[in-house]
């Protein structure tokens, strides 16, 4: 069982947290933005239904309250890790059908895959915090996909963007859990467990 | 026998009068009412272009002996027009409710089958019992992407209609308003207020989802609010009132990150502090001792009318020297 907080980490984990909460924030009023601009630009239809794409990390849960601190930390960084390698692929196809309509779009689909990135890092420092082992990226990575006609990636452009907007409102969500103080201990809830 | 009978209004409606031949002697009444013989052709009731004021109890009677041959309880109605939905969470992440009702009224029983479908899954939404318009959902998961689709139908004797709903988890959050809505005067500032409130109670955990408020405020002469948005917290402080000016305050609620602002609280009304002139009734006891009376002039020592809340406009300051001088000149008078 992990021993009680010492008050700087619960300070360090407070400050981690509301930081993280902030980016979180940003980045969900960014992906939203860029959300609207990938529909116009691609020519798709906002409300379009878009059946879950493998390999995008759905941000839907079951039993959310009941989640322990580190299943919250584990999660978001797996998920952050694909989408941090599913926008890169967005940005490569992007580039690859560059047109001027596009530079903007891929612009901010770079701003994006930035923020993604430095939330997956913040989300590595609030996991050493809780001195739990940062789980290493596969090696091979995952195995390429399967090539897609130009519509195919729209959808599923479409999808990636969704579930991110999602899932960054999850992240805010978690984070407030992981920084609300345990009354017993002083750890985050969930976060004092049994290894 | 005896049964009920529903009619479209303006339907031409034929009763006959159970078993008895058309040329048999027959009485009809509607209401306890003989009917005229100009309604019957042969022992058929005839009512053309029905209405709804003809709803009610027919009875029909054999001619010479009165025996009851039959009866029926004719409601003239309407099938639905296409019901009105609503749904909506204020008490995320709980669940959230549907809410239904027909844009006009059809005069007869309708009945009412919703059905919610979260991608795949059927869900069910548990009827209030009073009010039985209402059903309830409860999350089985969270962010999810994956829309609901809700659809209403409504049947009753005369047809069916029904309407179909299809939402976001987030999109129909909306927290009920702010409770406990109170305006304070600030002792000794005459240009704040002290509103307070409480979360709703409806909304079921404030602490992992916070709520930001709106609050808007204008003084009872004017037509224009002010706006003030809050992060966090449930009190602030007007601090440009306008002095000894009636106020009427407002606050709205929302998820700090999701779904739409709640409908505005009810009002509270709150006037700023003022000092109780105490002072001018010593003053105008010395002013009545002498032949000049200047108590129209004189202004207690914390003048209103050097207070930039009571002056608008860039003559304010002026103002204030001008008092000052009319002041100063009638006290050189008394000494």
């Amino acid at each position: 069982m992990a021993a009680a907080d010492s008050p700087s980490t619960a300070l360090r984990r407070r400050d981690l947290c509301s930081r993280g909460i902030r980016l979180a924030g940003k980045m969900r009023a960014d992906v939203v933005d860029l959300l609207d601009a990938y529909v116009e630009q691609q020519g798709l239809d906002a409300s379009a239904s878009v059946a879950a794409v493998e390999g995008v990390p759905l941000a839907a849960v079951e039993r959310w309250d009941e989640q322990t601190g580190t299943q919250r930390l584990l999660e978001n960084l797996a998920a952050y890790r694909a989408f941090r390698a599913l926008l890169a692929q967005m940005l490569e196809e992007q580039r690859e059908q560059l047109g001027e309509a596009d530079a903007g779009l891929g612009r901010a689909l770079a701003a994006v895959l930035l923020q993604v990135s430095a939330f997956a890092y913040h989300l590595e420092e609030l996991l050493r915090l809780e001195s739990r082992g940062i789980p290493g990226e596969e090696e091979d990575g995952p195995p390429p996909p399967p090539r897609l006609s130009r519509f195919e990636q729209k959808l599923r452009g479409l999808g990636v963007l969704r579930e991110l907007a999602h899932w960054a409102v999850r992240s805010v969500r978690d984070l407030r859990q992981l920084a609300k103080p345990s009354p017993a201990s002083g750890a985050a809830p969930g976060l004092a467990e049994s290894p | 026998d005896s049964h009920v009978q529903y009619e479209r209004v303006g339907a031409d409606v034929t009763m006959k009068c159970g078993s008895m031949d058309w040329d048999a002697a027959v009485t009809w009444t509607a209401n306890g009412t003989d009917i005229d013989e100009s309604h019957l052709n042969g022992s058929y009731l005839i009512l053309k272009n029905v209405g709804l004021s003809q709803s009610g109890q027919y009875f029909c009677y054999e001619g010479s002996s009165w025996h009851l041959k039959y009866q029926t309880n004719l409601r003239v109605g309407t099938p639905p027009k296409e019901p009105v939905l609503m749904c909506r969470s204020n008490n995320y992440p709980k669940g959230f409710y549907c809410s239904w009702h027909l844009p006009t009224p059809t005069y007869i029983p309708n009945f009412f089958n919703i059905s919610v479908i979260h991608g795949t899954k059927d869900m069910v939404c548990e009827k209030d019992s009073p009010p039985k318009n209402r059903c309830h959902i409860k999350y089985l998961q969270l962010f999810s992407t994956v829309k609901y689709k809700v659809t209403l139908t409504v049947t009753n004797a005369l047809g069916k209609n029904f309407t179909t709903l299809t939402f976001d988890e987030f999109a129909i959050v909306k927290p009920d308003p702010p409770e406990s809505v109170v305006a304070k005067p600030v002792p000794n500032n005459p240009r704040r207020l002290e509103v307070s409130w409480q979360n709703p109670s409806s909304w079921p955990d404030p602490e992992s989802f916070p709520l930001k408020f709106f609050l808007r405020y204008r003084p009872l002469i004017l037509d224009q609010w002010q706006h003030v948005e809050l992060s966090d917290g449930t009190s602030h402080t007007i601090t440009d009132a306008y002095a000894g000016k009636e106020y009427i305050i407002q606050v709205a609620a929302k998820d700090s990150d999701i779904g739409t602002w709640s409908d505005w609280s009810v009002a509270v009304h709150a006037t700023p502090w003022t000092e109780e002139p105490k002072h001018l009734t010593t003053e105008a006891q010395i002013t009545e001792t002498t032949s000049v009376s200047t108590s129209s002039f004189m202004a207690p020592p914390t003048t209103k009318i050097c207070d930039k809340g009571a002056v608008v406009g860039s003559g304010a300051m002026a103002v204030c020297w001008t008092a000052g001088l009319v002041v100063a000149a009638y006290s050189v008078l008394f000494i």
